[in-house]
């Protein structure tokens, strides 16, 4: 009697333990630090639809840790879905495509996008070592980090060539114990640096609602250009060129 | 190959937190270093291990690669001079070269207690429980970004940490083989 009491305190101590153990040895959190730009308040702005103008994507430029990458379709639709979000544009139109003429007015914009990362790649695989030699005992305490920082800047060009730049700047980092790890943890803390990034970004944006109405300023006024090509004498030329004369329009 | 794809196509894209779960088989083959080691164990081995990537891909050149820690657990039967069994589980680290794309070799080194009836049973070693070291060099083949088969080489070391006499060690090559699973 007295050894199965014995017994059975032991088993529910090691159970309390490796439920303690389980848990805290899982455990995971984000900290992601404010936007860089210092504006932090919601602003509302409300523009009538025949106000709107489309917004076209220009260029967009992405690169990480410095080193130019592919341009990411996610990361353009996500810009793109901040934007539409703030209802200042008729119509977005993404990388390659045409926009509709609407008046001839157009915002043209350059996205700029910078993603750092700093995965601590030698602390952790120090760390791993001591995990490892400690035969795991020590994950519950030793903690992982992985940081993140997200660079945005936009380039607006009005269709009067007006250009106005917005940029901001948000960082953050995970932190988690080895049995925490997991790729969608590192998706979750990205994802959460790029929403304080943009809404921050679109912040700005707002602010300058006024700049992009469409009756705040009129397209600048056609103009004709002549321009007149000569080509060069040849040295042997047997016949005299003619001189051509070129118009271009631009487009309206 | 089916049209449109790539041989890069099945490149995995192993982050930051991807768990590996492996299966590898393998015979021991026996190394006496010594006059005074006559046992010459051999059998087949069994290898289910668990592994999680702890960083994104370190450096810029050949060496680009990664580390991941995990852990394993040793099956050894033992068919000379008796038969005997062993087993162990052992904290596992490995660096996997990755600038190959789809082949990665890595460097892997595991050590850990060991439990097997063959001691007390042979002049080397004189107790049950022991501890095993090994270290080795293998390749894995990634047949889909996902599935990878694995070939290997692993030397293999047994001895007591000196808590019992005779403690002489037992020594072996262990090539292996199998497969891990990326998630």
């Amino acid at each position: 009697m007295i050894m199965t009491t014995y017994a059975f305190r032991w088993l529910v101590l090691g159970l309390v333990g490796f439920v303690v153990f389980g848990m805290t040895a899982c455990t995971r959190w984000i900290d992601v630090k404010p936007p860089s730009s210092g504006l932090q308040e919601t602003f509302s702005r409300s523009i009538p639809n025949d106000e709107r103008v489309p917004l076209v994507m220009d260029t967009f430029r992405l690169s990480q840790n410095g080193v130019p990458q592919n341009p990411s379709s996610d990361v353009e639709r996500r810009v793109l879905n901040a934007v539409q979000e703030t209802r200042l544009f008729s119509t977005l139109v993404p990388l390659g495509g045409t926009p509709a003429s609407a008046g001839g007015k157009t915002v043209t914009v350059r996205l700029t996008f910078d993603e750092t990362i700093d995965p601590h790649a030698g602390h952790t695989a120090l760390k791993g070592i001591m995990i490892g030699a400690s035969m795991f005992l020590l994950s519950p305490i030793i903690e992982l980090d992985y940081d993140y920082t997200a660079q945005a800047r936009l380039e607006l060009q009005r269709w009067d060539g007006r250009v106005t730049h917005y940029e901001a700047r948000s960082s953050g980092t995970a932190h988690y114990n080895l049995f925490g790890a997991s790729p969608v943890v590192i998706e979750e803390l990205k994802g959460q640096v790029m929403e304080t990034c943009l809404n921050s970004l679109m912040t700005q944006l707002v602010q300058d609602t006024p700049l992009y109405m469409a009756s705040k300023t009129p397209l600048p006024a056609s103009t004709v250009h002549t321009v007149t090509v000569k080509a060069r004498r040849p040295t042997t030329a047997y016949t005299p060129l003619p001189t051509a004369h070129i118009s271009t329009t631009p487009a309206p | 190959m089916a049209p449109g794809i790539q041989a890069n196509d099945v490149s995995p894209m192993i982050t930051v937190g991807t768990q590996e779960v492996g299966l590898t088989a393998g015979y021991m083959l026996s190394h006496r270093l010594t006059e005074l080691h006559t046992t010459k164990q051999h059998g087949p081995a069994l290898m289910p291990s668990w592994m999680m990537t702890l960083t994104d891909p370190i450096g810029d050149s050949w060496y680009r690669g990664q580390v991941s820690i995990g852990a394993e657990m040793v099956y050894l039967q033992f068919r000379e001079p008796i038969l005997t069994h062993g087993i162990g589980i052992t904290p596992r680290i490995k660096y996997t070269f990755v600038a190959l794309g789809r082949l990665r070799p890595y460097l892997e080194f595991a050590g850990g207690p060991f439990w097997t009836d063959l001691g007390g049973n042979i002049d080397e070693q004189a107790n049950e429980f022991n501890f095993v070291l090994t270290g080795g060099v293998g390749v894995s083949w990634f047949l889909t970004p996902q599935l990878a088969a694995t070939a290997g080489y692993r030397f293999h070391h047994i001895s007591n940490a000196g808590t019992a006499f005779p403690n002489l060690g037992l020594n072996a090559s262990l090539p292996f083989g199998g497969f891990s699973f990326y998630f």
